[in-house]
């Protein structure tokens, strides 16, 4: 087509600049700062090439070992484990035949949206009010029905802050997972289930065989947005224990901030946010092939 | 994918539904519908509470009274400067949205309905924007934004949520229209119609729906950002709802009434734009799926 490659390129043009200012460049620049001691006090001075001094720091470092298991294990595999089979039971609960006979199906799809739509600033707020030790309606409860004892200080006592932690996440992430699932869980066709159920297969056999067989597309694409999502995210941990008690929490994200504007070595800080860019980028490729591939085979 | 199939609240007619409930509770209902019970009120009470909360004077807070509503909560908000957040919040979070929109839907054509070299490795390039960590950003972006002059301005900040927010909308838009039939749009063009007129008055009509869906939740996401925010807002006149509620929440922790009437208004517009669009993006992101 004549004209094609101007016109191309001239509608890509504006997302290319602003991607390229946002995400190319500072790459670049932060791979170029990982390799220097830069300092946020010496910003303007710039920082001595240091070769890859930073990243040898990090890999011996037993604090970075922390933070790596916490990211990874509690706040991505745990987190999200517990975000996708939660959204699972609760997709099949909102599903079922008795909320269906009794008409409940729309008044959830409804409820579901009020987590969902609660900015995760308020949700934070709100939970580490209702997780507070004195006026926190959770401790009413435990303590009123005689379950604990006396109060306890979820968030910075290190038995539970990790369990509060993924019960703020969950509760405000647990929305978006259940309604897509319920979207995927439409579109069975009903012929397949009454074959199902013509052939004899009870209730549980056909949910095991026909009905999360058909859901696992959607769970996979989930589980990867919600891996990124919750590997990426500042904001939940930071707001809601400041890393703490400590730095008991402390994750990758709280990491390249801490150093950066707490410690002021944002050479060392760099090197962290490169490695958590190229675990991420992993995640991405397996992304583009399991999900892009797949839904989007025209274009990709 | 697409943003638009069916939706998921039933619209049969009524003569069709379900049959009514003829025999009364079955006993492994009572099981189900108390389980939804109680799932019913962990997702909803916290939200709700801080509506209730914000209407409650600081002495009956945390009882369980209700009478004795009260403005007094909101009018000293509003008395301490907090309408100014709020016009920010709704400019920055307008500005982006339109510009993110616009320079998306512009992509997502090219991607969806062009060929060209190089072009699954533009758009690969563009759906990992998708995973990537923001966190990284903060340090290169606020050295940038320092030499251009672009700190605590509306510009870099609407700047820097374009570009957080066009990866996840091209990614929305192209599936919404790899969904919508090539046919129409290549009818115009084969009948001689420039390229810029096919898409505005062809292709932009027929996707609106998933245009608006997917504007919704960008809009969505530039209300309720933290990070950039803190990072790139730092003077109090410039700062949008969610920081300045945090730092309500820091300073006044004594203050819960007014803490919770900001909180309110920050969760308002997400619900009441979210209650139209939920159908249309979980069944955006679980349209992949469906299609085996």
């Amino acid at each position: 087509m004549r004209g094609n490659r101007a016109f191309v390129g001239l509608l890509l043009l504006p997302a290319f600049l602003f991607l390229m200012m946002f995400y190319v460049y500072p790459t670049l620049f932060n791979l170029q700062n990982s390799l220097t001691d830069l300092s946020l006090f010496g910003l303007r001075r710039g920082g001595q090439w240091v070769g890859v001094r930073n990243y040898v720091e990090l890999v011996t470092s037993k604090e970075f070992r922390r933070v790596l298991y916490n990211t990874t294990v509690w706040l991505t595999l745990i987190g999200v484990s517990v975000r996708i089979v939660l959204g699972l039971l609760l997709a099949l609960l909102v599903n079922s035949d008795t909320l269906r006979r009794w008409r409940l199906r729309t008044l959830f799809h409804v409820i579901l949206i009020v987590p969902w739509a609660t900015p995760p600033i308020v949700a934070v707020v709100i939970w580490r009010w209702m997780l507070d030790p004195r006026a926190g309606v959770v401790n009413k409860l435990l303590v009123g029905s005689g379950v604990a004892a006396e109060p306890v200080a979820f968030l910075s006592d290190v038995t539970f802050v990790w369990p509060a932690l993924i019960t703020i996440i969950t509760w405000n992430t647990l929305p978006l997972v259940t309604l897509t699932f319920l979207a995927s869980l439409k579109a069975i066709p009903a012929e397949v289930l009454e074959a199902a159920s013509v052939d004899g297969a009870t209730k549980l056999q056909s949910t095991w065989h026909v009905v999360l067989p058909h859901l696992m597309p959607a769970v996979v694409v989930m589980t990867l947005l919600s891996t990124f999502w919750t590997f990426n995210n500042f904001v939940y941990v930071w707001l809601s224990t400041g890393a703490g008690p400590g730095l008991y929490t402390n994750v990758m994200a709280t990491e390249v901030y801490l150093k950066a504007f707490v410690d002021g070595r944002m050479g060392y800080s760099s090197a962290i946010g490169m490695v958590m860019a190229a675990i991420m980028t992993a995640f991405g490729l397996l992304y583009l092939r399991l999900v892009i591939r797949r839904e989007l085979r025209e274009v990709f | 994918m697409g943003v638009e199939p069916a939706p998921a609240v039933d619209v049969r007619p009524l003569a069709h539904a379900v049959p009514r409930r003829r025999r009364g509770v079955r006993p492994g209902e009572l099981l189900v519908l108390a389980v939804a019970l109680v799932v019913a009120v962990v997702l909803i009470y916290p939200t709700v509470w801080v509506f209730f909360a914000s209407f409650k004077t600081q002495e009956t807070l945390f009882s369980g009274e209700f009478a004795h509503y009260t403005l007094r909560n909101y009018r000293r908000l509003f008395a301490s400067g907090f309408g100014v957040h709020i016009g920010n919040s709704l400019v920055i979070s307008a500005t982006a949205v339109l510009i993110s929109t616009f320079v998306s839907v512009i992509a997502a054509y090219v991607f969806s309905r062009r060929r060209f070299r190089w072009k699954s490795v533009i758009f690969g390039g563009v759906m990992l924007g998708q995973t990537f960590p923001w966190i990284i950003l903060v340090t290169p972006v606020f050295i940038l934004f320092a030499r251009l002059g672009l700190l605590n301005t509306y510009v870099g900040i609407i700047v820097c949520y374009v570009a957080v927010t066009i990866p996840f909308s091209v990614y929305l838009l192209v599936g919404y229209l790899e969904s919508v039939p090539r046919s129409l749009d290549e009818m115009a063009i084969i009948d001689g119609c420039p390229p810029f007129q096919v898409i505005w008055r062809i292709v932009f009509p027929i996707m609106l729906p998933g245009v608006v869906a997917t504007a919704t939740y960008a809009f969505i996401l530039c209300w309720s950002e933290y990070l950039f925010a803190l990072a790139f807002l730092t003077r109090t006149d410039m700062k949008t709802m969610p920081l300045a509620l945090y730092a309500f929440f820091g300073e006044h922790t004594t203050e819960w009434g007014q803490v919770m009437a900001a909180a309110a208004l920050t969760t308002l517009p997400p619900l009441l734009l979210f209650l139209p669009l939920q159908t249309k993006l979980s069944a955006g992101l679980a349209a992949g799926a469906v299609k085996q």
